[in-house]
């Protein structure tokens, strides 16, 4: 079994895999990191400007990740350890925002929170300024709570209740039952679900250009840099900055905490209904929750009220005119949907392929191709795009200001949600299946097509969607490759609040939003439990 | 007659619609060994994590030592439980795990020290303490899961099948061990099971439940020797019942008439549940495989009768046949059997007239 002989199809599909993996993930990476020179590196002690962002970028990692943490722990704990009413909706919303564009937050908090902002000023009459670093603390908090949360989630519910029990029965209870036995089984997993936010939060362009104002972090002085000065040396040096710690954290988050958890020690997990929760400490957990809950779909309705009035924080009557117009002269638009949906089937479709080739053939290479289809998850988007905006806007390969740099962007950028999603199915598939059709006969792309494809089916759907409305909602990988000719949807909103057309960008982000989540209904509605989207 | 330490009176508990605990009423004695006895989804768990305060009391009452519980939560009870799969916390190493109830209780820390050492030379877990509970053993975690309930000096210990996630041999020496330190300690002991042979062999008295009832309290010769019913019988060991109508009713003996043939019943008359039986009624006799004997030849004196094998298995200290007699299948156990046992053919036996069991239509 060990030395069967390698088919000539597979051998192909290796190679295709390798070469890609090779060209559009190492290749960039590889022109960032040699493009500036020596003296470019230097600036970076020598730039006080540079300094200053950095340390701008480290703050923000600090505050949002910690925040960000903090709720989305308060949300699992909610959902998964008490009978606070309401669990349901509660974790019905906090997923919401994992299917939307992450700067939707900081630009419908601009209209709702802003100097002309609904609340602030149309309902309190304050004139408030969220522009700063406040504000953008604020919108990565909303923006970044859900994914702790949904890895908290997974953590507390395999930490069987009957340690709980057993603590309580030797004499613990409350606050020091949560102390000794809750907090420290759930450790591994706060630092495993801080660790992904941190990445989220350092990676965050859309967040930081939209509210952040005169307060620039590292991925938005990279794209000043290239767009103020045309400097593209500064901008690789400010993004290899910003690379270096995304790496380690996710190198830490995969290889260390990633092993050092509790849950696999206790086999059983016994149905036992949940202990009521104190008094005292409900009341607490229910505010926080709902105070958070209104929060997020404050960003919804601020979006919704946006598309539909005529000027904001001035004519407040109510129009379809802006709807009207991107529905039926966006050219962005279109872009972005054939763009996304273009990218989102060939990265499942890459992403599958290459987790089958992993999971269940040996070949020279193979960790690289594993390492390789991950690595995508710690690359800031603005990294990768810089990449792109080197490597292939030159000979031999000039893609500039056509469809497929960005459509190549996406898919590569997107590999890795799909490649994960694919190990784990396949993880679950025996691979006495393909060995029974293999001992009957069977070639190993026969058997790929006849026997694991179909078992797969619901998770690739999963995986295209999910890679879809990443593709669709991106604006950092984006960003640094388009052009008049090829931008999409997300890099037109950018400039629409920028240059003061909320009503427009409103609206853009409605449609961008009834199509992410009418995908999401629709894959629901004919799939049902076939497909799942972060365990919904 | 000891005193009571643990009383149920009229306990009911449901799960939604399904009625999992049905006016349940046991009185367990200061220091005894009981058992909760029935087949899976009875409610003993259940029955067990109630005692333990887990589940609230939703009818009925429940008082440990005097003072009524019903209100009072887990931590305050006193009532240490063993889990099944022993719930030993992975993110604690044996001797934090050992001491955790101590810590909580702020225990000082010298005598935290002295009890561990007590508690562990006792168990023989001495060498484990510094690992982790994903270090050791089913076995060993299953001490320490005790050496943790133990070190509390709790007024009631619970044990909810505690044995199960261990194999066979393991099982029945630890059996004899927690019985032992049982004994030693004194300590008023609540144990569940499923296996009838578990609590014959450990318990001083045995709750035998069936769909949230309890259906026989007694000793493990009470259970076994003289159910109340025929599930009791059938429930704990195996059984023959023979259906018949009773023909005579004395002191002395009855005499019931089955399948045309006369059964005589010798059972001491302290021994029979109700009341003595009437001529006429129809009675369920109850008897053990072990109490019908086989007869080399064929003598015609009381409860001798024929029949023809039709199966058999050999296990080892004893030979069970099936046996075809009295116009159905009885089993038969054969202990210390000659080599050259009969395996097929016809066959006399006579069964142990002192040894059956009557049970009545009404219970
Ligand atoms: N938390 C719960 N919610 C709903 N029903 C439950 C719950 N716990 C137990 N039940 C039901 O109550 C009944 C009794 O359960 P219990 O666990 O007490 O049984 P048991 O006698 O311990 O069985 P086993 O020997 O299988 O452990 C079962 O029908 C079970 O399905
Ligand atoms: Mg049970």
């Amino acid at each position: 079994m060990k030395h069967r002989i390698r088919e000539l199809p597979e051998s192909i599909l290796i190679f295709f895999i390798v070469l890609c993996l090779l060209m559009f993930i190492i290749y960039p990476i590889f022109e960032v990191l040699t493009y500036p020179k020596a003296k470019d590196f230097v600036s970076i002690l020598t730039n006080a400007r540079y300094m200053r962002t950095a340390l701008n970028s480290l703050l923000m990692l600090c505050l949002s990740t910690l925040t960000a943490t903090f709720i989305g722990f308060i949300f699992a704990y909610t959902v998964t350890r008490t009978n606070v009413p309401g669990r349901k909706v509660f974790k019905f919303i906090s997923i919401l925002p994992l299917f939307s564009p992450p700067f939707m937050v900081s630009f419908s908090y601009i209209m709702m929170f802003g100097r002309n902002g609904l609340i602030t000023k149309g309902l309190l009459g304050l004139d408030v300024n969220i522009f700063g670093w406040q504000g953008l603390w604020l919108a990565q908090t909303i923006a970044f709570f859900p994914v702790a949360f949904l890895v908290m989630e997974g953590v507390l519910q395999s930490i069987s209740p009957m340690l709980e029990y057993a603590g309580r029965n030797l004499g613990a209870s409350g606050p020091t039952l949560f102390r000794t036995v809750t907090l420290p089984l759930a450790r591994p997993g706060v630092a495993g679900a801080a660790l992904l936010v941190a990445i989220q939060v350092l990676a965050d362009f859309g967040n930081p250009i939209m509210i952040s104002g005169s307060f620039s972090v590292l991925a938005t002085e990279a794209w000043m840099r290239v767009e103020g000065w045309a400097d593209i040396a500064g901008a690789a040096v400010l993004s290899i900055l910003l690379l270096a710690p995304s790496l380690i954290i996710f190198i830490v988050q995969r290889y260390w905490v990633g092993r050092k958890s509790y849950v696999t020690v206790t086999g059983k997990i016994a149905q036992m209904p949940i202990q009521k929760t104190g008094k005292v400490m409900k009341c607490i957990l229910f505010t926080i929750c709902a105070l958070v809950s209104v929060l997020v779909l404050l960003v919804y309705f601020g979006l919704i009220v946006g598309a539909f009035v005529n000027g904001w924080g001035y004519d407040w009557t109510l129009t379809t005119r802006y709807l009207t117009e991107i529905l039926t002269r966006s050219k962005e638009l279109v872009r972005s949907l054939s763009y996304s949906a273009i990218a989102g089937f060939a990265s499942s479709l890459f992403a599958m392929t290459a987790a089958f080739l992993v999971s269940r053939k040996k070949f020279a290479g193979r960790r690289f191709v594993d390492f390789t289809c991950m690595l995508p998850a710690a690359l800031p988007g603005i990294f990768l795009g810089i990449g792109y905006s080197i490597g292939f806007t030159k000979p031999p390969v000039d893609l500039y200001g056509t469809a497929a740099i960005i459509i190549l962007s996406m898919v590569f950028w997107n590999i890795s949600t799909g490649y994960q999603t694919g190990i784990g199915a396949f993880q679950q598939i025996s691979p006495s299946f393909s060995e029974a059709a293999s001992n009957l006969g069977a070639g190993s792309l026969r058997i790929f097509r006849e026997i694991e494809i179909p078992l797969i089916k619901g998770p690739f759907f999963s995986s295209f969607i999910m890679s879809f409305i990443r593709a669709i909602t991106t604006l950092s990988v984006i960003v640094f490759l388009s052009t008049s000719k090829n931008s999409v949807a997300t890099f037109s909103i950018m400039n629409l609040v920028s240059d003061g057309f909320y009503g427009k960008a409103a609206a853009l982000t409605c449609v961008l939003l009834a199509v992410s989540f009418g995908t999401i209904g629709l894959a629901k509605l004919l799939f049902g439990k076939q497909v799942t989207f972060f365990k919904v | 007659m000891a005193e009571s330490h643990v009383i149920i009176r009229n306990l009911s508990k449901s799960f939604g619609k399904t009625k999992v605990l049905d006016d349940i009423s046991l009185e367990i004695e200061k220091g005894s060994f009981t058992t909760l006895l029935g087949p899976s989804g009875c409610g003993k768990t259940t029955l067990l994590r109630t005692i333990a305060g887990f589940y609230e009391v939703e009818k009925g009452e429940v008082s440990i030592g005097n003072r009524v519980v019903n209100t009072v939560p887990s931590h305050l009870r006193n009532a240490v439980m063993v889990f099944q799969d022993y719930a030993l916390f992975p993110h604690m190493n044996i001797r934090e795990n050992i001491t955790y109830g101590l810590r909580i209780r702020k225990t000082p820390a010298e005598e935290i020290e002295r009890k561990l050492e007590k508690t562990v030379s006792y168990l023989d877990i001495k060498n484990l303490l510094d690992r982790t509970p994903g270090e050791i053993s089913g076995g060993q975690q299953q001490r320490v899961a005790l050496a943790r309930a133990l070190i509390m000096e709790p007024e009631v210990l619970l044990l909810d099948e505690p044995l199960s996630n261990l194999d066979a041999k393991l099982r029945v020496s630890i059996r004899a061990e927690l019985r032992q330190i049982q004994q030693n300690l004194k300590i008023t002991t609540i144990y569940v099971t499923h296996d009838q042979a578990e609590a014959l062999a450990m318990s001083d008295t045995i709750a035998i439940m069936k769909n949230g009832k309890i259906m026989q309290v007694g000793s493990p010769s009470d259970v076994y020797y003289r159910p109340d019913n025929a599930f009791v019988a059938s429930f704990v060991g195996t059984v023959n019942f023979i259906e018949g109508t009773v023909k005579t009713s004395s002191e002395e003996k009855v005499e019931v008439e089955a399948n045309g043939s006369l059964i005589t019943v010798r059972e001491k008359p302290a021994d029979r549940q109700i009341r003595a039986p009437r001529p006429g009624e129809k009675i369920t006799l109850s008897i053990r495989p072990e109490s019908i004997k086989m007869l080399e030849n064929e003598p015609e004196d009381e409860n001798s009768f024929r029949g023809t094998i039709k199966n058999y298995i050999f296990e080892g200290s004893s030979i069970r046949y099936w046996v075809n007699a009295l116009g159905r299948e009885l089993i038969v156990d054969v202990f210390n059997p000659p080599e050259n046992a009969l395996h097929a053919g016809d066959i006399c036996f006579r069964i142990d007239s002192a040894r059956i069991h009557l049970i009545f239509q009404e219970s």
